[in-house]
């Protein structure tokens, strides 16, 4: 038995053998596969990502290696994220295509020079309706599903009529919280509203936490609020999962002020758009405010020219009603009687309405228009059948 | 005849003499005394019409003063 070697070799032979070997065997070779990525490091200055993939079966870790996305593959990962909507970190399961690299000093490498983005869209999707259906199948009393629409009690929420006490949960010095005040401060009607900030994270593991937590301290005060505003700047972040978290989307539908969503998503609505209602961005949630206001104004205005016209057309009427009434009395009198030329014909100062009241050799006065007839009756007869005046 | 009349008593006791008046049911002794009576109608009628028409035009304007003062 040999105790001790007789020859040796240096490390960097050694592991050139092994270089060698293995850039033999997979130097022409692509290999397209499923893992979920750890200890992301993303440094976007130098445009390098470096991590490791594992897989783990039943909380066993069963591989790991490490990886990594060179400058060249780097907006790979920009456009997972663009198109996921989600930021590219930790946890993240992926289907990627790889090229094994073995250095002396760096040891065994993954380079990642592609990512199945269709692959984690679906588990994202997959994910997502989950977390629908488990929403609807728990909380039956606050979320149906009506059409493919989704009505909550909060989205069934009757709007106030005007709005000016807005709750507005948002980041600290944000895009979203800038463009709201901005927009509702310069609205061109004049409104004036009364916001107050609930300023929190909104992107990240925590964020659907401290938002529900923000939701909390607005309920506890719901009576001061017409309507709440969860707004986020719109642009280059892509954190959207915090928006389809379970919890915050059923504490969401269950709200019990109308809750206006304009978190900056063009393209997809998260699961707490559709709890609650959704305007995209933080500008159209306060345009919309606004424009409550300004259609309640409207239609103020049109009650009241409604209520105008009403009002003159009776007064119309009544005018109408009286001056028929005056023209018939008018022609009723006696005056225009005589005018007309007919005569009133009086005894013993009794008008004389039937004349079989008179006898003959009575005292009669006739009255016309401008003179009065004295006359004694001398004689008394019927009118024949058909006299005609 | 009693002044304190609402509008539509007084249009309801016009109403009835005009009736009479266009059916002929006056004797000619009395159309005298409800050409009267009419007339003295259409006045209490006419008076609170023109009341009527102020208070309404008054507070009209009233709520534009107040929305204007409110912008």
């Amino acid at each position: 038995m040999e105790l001790f070697p007789t020859e040796h070799i240096k490390l960097s032979e050694l592991l050139e053998q092994i270089e060698d070997t293995i850039k033999n065997r997979f130097d022409s070779e692509f290999y397209w596969v499923s893992a979920r990525t750890v200890n992301v490091k993303k440094y976007e200055s130098n445009r390098r990502c470096y991590l490791s993939l594992e897989e783990v079966n039943n909380g066993t870790k069963t591989a790991e290696i490490r990886a990594v996305f060179w400058a060249n593959y780097y907006h790979e990962i920009e456009q997972f994220e663009n198109l996921t909507k989600q930021a590219f970190k930790d946890g993240t399961e992926i289907i990627c295509k790889v090229k094994v690299r073995y250095h002396k000093v760096y040891g065994l490498n993954l380079d990642i020079i592609q990512l199945d983005v269709a692959h984690t869209l679906g588990l994202f999707e997959l994910e997502r309706q989950k977390t629908l259906d488990r929403l609807l199948k728990e909380n039956p009393n606050t979320i149906q599903l009506y059409d493919g629409v989704y009505k909550t009690f909060n989205n069934r929420l009757p709007i106030p009529r005007i709005i000016t006490k807005i709750a507005l949960i948002t980041a600290p010095n944000s895009d979203g919280q800038r463009d709201f005040q901005q927009e509702l401060k310069q609205n061109k009607h004049g409104y004036t509203f009364s916001v107050s900030e609930y300023l929190t994270t909104i992107q990240g593991d925590t964020a659907s936490t401290l938002i529900i937590e923000q939701l909390e301290h607005i309920e506890k005060n719901k009576d001061h609020f017409d309507v709440v505003a969860i707004v986020r700047g719109g642009g280059s972040l892509t954190d959207f999962k915090p928006f389809d978290d379970y919890e915050l989307a059923k504490y969401v539908a269950g709200f019990p002020v109308p809750i206006f969503t304009g978190i900056g998503h063009d393209r997809n609505q998260s699961i707490v758009d559709l709890m609650a209602r959704e305007q995209k961005t933080p500008t159209k949630v306060a345009s919309t405010f606004v424009e409550q206001n300004f259609t309640f104004e409207n239609n103020l205005i049109e009650l009241k020219r409604n209520l105008f016209e009403l009002v003159q057309e009776q007064l119309v009427n009544a005018k109408e009603n009286l001056d028929h009434a005056k023209r018939i009395v008018r022609l009723s009198s006696p005056q225009t009687i005589l005018n007309r030329g007919f005569a009133i014909i009086t005894c013993g100062n009794k008008i004389i309405v039937d004349p079989g009241t008179i006898n003959e050799k009575d005292e009669l006065k006739t009255l016309l228009r401008d003179e009065t007839i004295h006359s004694i009756v001398t004689k008394k007869t019927k009118n024949e059948k058909g006299f005609d005046i | 005849m009693k002044k304190d009349l609402t509008y539509n008593e007084a249009f309801d006791k016009l109403q009835e003499i005009l009736e009479q008046l266009e059916q002929g049911d006056i004797p000619l002794d009395k159309l005298s005394t409800k050409v009267k009576q009419a007339n003295e109608f259409i006045a209490i009628c006419e008076n609170k019409l023109r009341n009527i028409q102020a208070e309404i035009k008054e507070s009209i304007n009233t709520a534009v003063t107040r929305q204007t003062k409110k912008k």
